[in-house]
């Protein structure tokens, strides 16, 4: 393994994209706390020199060594970010993906660096979440409208099948539960016996859609960001991150994971944003598509199997020794949130 | 608790060795780091999970199984039969140690789930509310035992 500093590498990537003979620097190379999964390095690369200097902003994506996708793959997100480049969409630009593993070791993708911050979806001392009631009142309804464009994209028309095209009916539901199922078998933990509760209730109500979407797989409080206005400006969504688990499915799969218990931030309100009730409400007025309960409670049960399945996969890499990340065993103790959950959206406990 | 406590040690310790110290300048936080590691060394191989835990859990699980057993029992022949499978599991768990008593009954909780799963019936549908009880009360004693979060320091760095 090569021990070049990771600036000088990525001077040497860029050199032979970008150079085109004029000098080329990487400043303010700074590694990402945020994200538990992919690596996420920022960095700046200045052009030129003088007057003819030009900054650009880049973020670097790179596979983990191990972690909590794992085996991961960062092609299909690569080219479904590189084919939506030029839309409306605030996803970033994508322009390079490199699976030489003699650039970085392992395989990467570069995208523009956008402007804004990401609030997270861990409650704050205050109680009040990581959005004023005037933010939430202009975020919620614009990152429904993001969400149903991202739904309406032509996946057909982008060449974006090679995601796996589901069979409309209930193959599109029982695809996701057999996927996240297969995660847990992998990891091969004791299963919590709520776990298996919720297992056997999902595998017996699996939804029917013919809808077929884009679904990004990941859309929620965390991976928004946002401008936050200034002067009496209101904020504004500028980008949509982290688009790992994207896929071809049920577009509820990702009101569900939005809507979700495990991203309230501790408020009452979906995403940080609004209640439930009310963000559903954006989303059917922003789409045409009606929210339908019984499919949306599938989903919302299968969301919290999916965050165990996360959890279980890194507790396994960290057990294995293959991922020396701390943050691998502090799910440990955040399993127990998520089986209270499970718990209350099979309603032994009252509260969901 | 998925991870035994001498593996959670064995992964702190190693991720402090190879992740952390090396991005340590301070001889003093060096030093102190090396004093942590010295400590979890010597923890690993003296904690176990506390047994008042594994007992609440394990007494939880196997009073909601005998209910459900007994639930059962008023219902079809093969309502009955799984009720005599889910009887012969619980009486065949260990006494001790409490680990292995807890993690014995455990697995005949999932079987339970799994043979009620399969009976469509007034008597599943008891057994299966007796066993949502346990489920309940066992979410709620994981909860208690647990402090207030770290997430947004861990995230913001």
């Amino acid at each position: 393994m090569t021990q070049e500093p990771l600036e000088d590498r990525l001077v040497r990537f860029f050199s032979a994209r970008l150079g085109a003979g004029r000098p080329l620097r990487v400043t303010d190379l700074d590694r990402a706390t945020e994200g538990f999964s992919q690596e996420t390095f920022f960095f700046t690369l200045e052009l030129g020199d003088g007057d003819t200097r030009e900054r650009r902003s880049y973020v670097a994506k790179r596979e983990p060594e191990a972690g909590l996708l794992e085996p991961y793959d960062l092609e299909p997100e690569f080219r479904v970010l590189h084919a939506l480049s030029a839309d409306p969409l605030p996803s970033p630009a994508t322009p390079f993906f490199e699976r030489d593993p003699a650039v970085l070791e392992r395989p990467f993708y570069v995208m523009e660096r956008l402007p804004g911050e990401v609030p997270i979806p861990a409650a704050g001392a205050s109680g009040t979440g990581p959005f004023s009631a005037e933010e939430r009142a202009v975020l919620g309804p614009e990152l429904m409208r993001r969400l149903a464009e991202i739904h309406a994209v032509d996946w057909q028309a982008r060449g974006l099948d090679f995601l796996e095209t589901p069979a409309p009916g209930a193959e599109v539901a029982a695809r996701e539960l057999a996927r996240w199922e297969a995660r847990i078998a992998r990891a091969a933990l004791p299963p919590a016996p709520v776990l298996v509760d919720a297992l056997l209730w999902l595998r017996r109500h699996v939804p029917e859609t013919d809808e077929i979407t884009l679904v990004h797989g990941d859309y929620r409080l965390g991976n928004f960001l946002i401008e936050r206005g200034s002067g009496g400006a209101p904020p504004r969504v500028t980008g949509i991150l982290d688009w790992e688990m994207v896929h071809l499915g049920d577009p509820l799969e990702d009101f569900a994971w939005c809507a979700s218990v495990l991203w309230r931030a501790g408020t009452p309100f979906a995403s940080g944003l609004l209640p439930p009730a009310e963000l559903a409400a954006e989303y059917e007025k922003a789409s045409g598509r009606r929210v339908d309960p019984e499919r949306v409670r599938f989903y919302e049960l299968l969301s919290i199997v999916k965050m165990i399945a996360i959890m279980h996969t890194g507790i396994r890499a960290f057990r294995d020794g293959r991922a020396p990340d701390l943050r691998m065993a502090i799910f440990d103790h955040q399993l127990p949130f998520l089986h209270a959950a499970l718990a209350m959206l099979r309603r032994w406990l009252p509260g969901a | 608790m998925r991870i035994p406590p001498e593996e959670l040690v064995d992964g702190c310790v190693r991720t402090l060795q190879e992740r952390v110290l090396p991005a340590l300048s301070s001889r003093f936080a060096r030093g102190q780091l090396y004093a942590v590691i010295d400590v979890l060394r010597n923890l690993r191989d003296r904690v176990e999970e506390k047994s008042a835990l594994l007992k609440a859990e394990a007494d939880s699980a196997a009073d909601a199984l005998a209910r459900a057993s007994e639930a059962l029992r008023a219902g079809s022949a093969a309502a009955t039969a799984a009720a005599e499978e889910i009887a012969a599991a619980v009486a065949a768990a260990p006494a001790d140690p409490l680990a292995s008593r807890r993690g014995a009954l455990n697995e005949a909780f999932v079987r339970a789930l799994e043979r009620i799963d399969a009976l469509s019936e007034p008597s599943a549908d008891a057994a299966h509310a007796a066993l949502g009880g346990h489920l309940a009360a066992q979410a709620i004693r994981d909860i208690v035992t647990l402090k207030p979060s770290l997430l947004e320091e861990i995230s913001r760095g």
